[in-house]
């Protein structure tokens, strides 16, 4: 894996990657602020390219770097330079039909998986740190807090059975 | 100002057509300025407002310039920057020299005119790579460093031709010492600066204009180019920071660099007595080849593929802001209408052969070096 990084008057800067398999990522960040990525596959000539906005170049490195990501969820995780082993995922899911109605105390989610939920959105609006006594209704969103295996047993164990 | 006011609505409304059809707007500018002005209805002529705003469209472009100058990152690259460069410049410029002396033009006429005719646009450049997202081609760092050799060019035929009557010695001396003087004030203030373009009141923007201003006026009255000293405050201020200046300034350059297009098109009259259209369409015309030739040549010397030289000439058809500013500075009335007329017809020429070089390439290629593979250079 070799990454060079160049700097291209007019341009902005330009980040190349040649992978394992020899294909070649570039990454350009224009002076305009939009950003550029290009992949050329080592078997062509032709280069594929996307121009992203900063938000979505941010939502791709969050996707590379690990993070769950579907079309209706989606994570972020939160790695600290100080405590490096420490690891936090935020999440967010879509409550389903066997979950509405029930209440936070009833689900037990903390209890059993260890994960916290932190806010639920709820037709536009938003509920922060809701009480034990919150009861969920079908299409809520809700974010989690935890780490990745408590959030996959979140997942698991109380969102599809 | 009535004037001013017409033409920079004409210029405002040709600005969303043609960003709307991504073509390159300064050709449109000339064309507006055309109609408008001398050569065409003659709405709109020049007074004292236009002329003050024209200059400062081009202190503005000039200070630009300067600020992209890294001199430090040129060195590192100059082995890159040479070796194209000097193809290109000695091809176009020859070619560019005899073509206007051949279609009859003066010695000094055909000088200007074929320093125009070298010079290709940056900007056009620069914004066709990024548009036609040409950016991860191995010509495309190829062109940018070309880019940085002509802007090095345009800098030292301004600070060779730009000076008074004085003994070259003499004004060699003082542009030296005020740089001195300049980088000397600029390092120990340089904190001081600093914080003053991290103020979010109108102190950054009040600083980056009348620097600019006052640079060219001292330079003016100390007799020594002025051109060439805004350009050197430029990559001088650029050392501290860049990106303030960049920012501050940029709206200044926006505006008045339009007006500096318009107005140059009001005033260059091409239908003239003494501009013969023969030579103003020859040169337009051998300006598109001139480069296809230079493009050529670089392709096969750096890329080892002629097939690169289209790609780069290609992208560096259009000429541009420089031209035009070489021309203001010393074109007669006819250089002058030469000049217009290759700025529009490269750069609209550029901007399709751009857009479409994938297919062009396919039809133009030497077959034999079609899949040839090309080393990056360096």
């Amino acid at each position: 894996m070799a990454l060079r990084s160049l700097n291209l008057p007019g341009i902005g800067t330009k980040y190349e990657l040649e992978t394992e398999k020899k294909d070649i990522i570039a990454i350009f960040f224009l002076k305009s602020g939009n950003i550029q990525m290009y992949t050329l596959p080592h078997d062509s000539s032709t280069p594929c390219v996307a121009e992203l906005t900063p938000p979505e170049a941010r939502r791709i490195g969050a996707i590379l770097s690990g993070a769950i990501m579907e079309a209706d969820k989606e994570s972020v995780e939160i790695a600290f330079s100080a405590l490096s082993d420490l690891r936090i995922s935020v999440h967010t899911y879509i409550i389903g039909k066997h979950c509405a109605g029930k209440s936070l105390e009833e689900l037990q989610i903390r209890a059993r998986t260890g994960a916290t939920v932190i806010a639920v959105s709820r037709g536009g609006r938003n509920i922060i740190n809701p009480p034990p006594g919150f009861t969920f209704e079908e299409g809520d969103a809700i974010v989690a807090i935890g780490e990745a295996d408590q959030l996959r047993q979140l997942e698991q164990v109380i969102l599809v059975t | 100002m009535e004037g001013v006011v017409l033409a920079l609505f004409v210029c405002l409304v040709l600005a969303l057509i043609t960003k709307k059809l991504a073509l390159p707007s300064i050709p449109f500018y000339i064309i507006a300025g055309l109609l408008i002005g001398k050569s065409g209805l003659g709405l709109v002529g020049v007074d004292g407002v236009a002329q003050f705003l024209t200059h400062l469209g081009l202190l503005f472009l000039l200070f630009f310039l300067g600020l992209e100058i890294k001199p430090d990152r040129i060195w590192s690259n100059h082995r890159a920057i040479a070796q194209s460069g000097l193809l290109d410049l000695h091809i176009n410029v020859i070619i560019g020299f005899v073509a206007a002396y051949a279609l009859g033009f003066s010695f000094a006429d055909a000088l200007v005119v074929a320093a125009a005719f070298f010079i290709s646009s940056t900007a056009m450049a620069v914004t066709s790579l990024v548009e036609n997202k040409k950016l991860l081609m191995r010509e495309a760092e190829t062109i940018v460093w070309l880019m940085v050799f002509e802007d090095i060019v345009v800098i030292l035929v301004l600070a060779f031709f730009g000076s008074s009557g004085e003994h070259p010695l003499i004004v060699l001396a003082k542009t030296v010492s005020l740089l001195l003087a300049l980088i000397l004030i600029t390092h120990t203030g340089r904190d001081y600066i600093t914080s003053i373009l991290k103020r979010d009141d109108e102190l950054p923007v009040l600083l980056t204009f009348s620097a600019v201003l006052g640079i060219a006026a001292l330079a003016s009255a100390w007799g020594i180019p002025e051109s060439f000293m805004v350009i050197a405050f430029g990559t001088i201020l650029g050392t501290i920071d860049p990106v303030s200046f960049e920012v501050h300034s940029r709206p200044f350059k926006d505006v008045f660099l339009v007006v500096f297009f318009v107005f140059f098109g009001i005033t260059t009259d091409i239908f003239a007595e003494g501009v013969s259209v023969v030579a103003i369409a020859g040169v337009s015309i051998v300006a598109v080849f001139s480069k296809y030739l230079s493009g050529i040549a670089i392709g096969h010397f750096v890329h080892g593929n002629r097939n690169s030289g289209i790609e780069i000439w290609a992208n560096t058809i259009g000429r541009g802001e420089f031209s035009i500013a070489i021309a203001a500075l010393w074109g007669s009335g006819a250089v002058s209408s030469t000049i217009a007329t290759m700025v529009i017809v490269t750069s609209i020429t550029g901007a399709f052969v751009a857009k479409y070089s994938n297919a062009i390439r396919n039809v133009l290629a030497w077959p034999r070096e079609k899949n040839r593979g090309s080393p990056p250079p360096g």
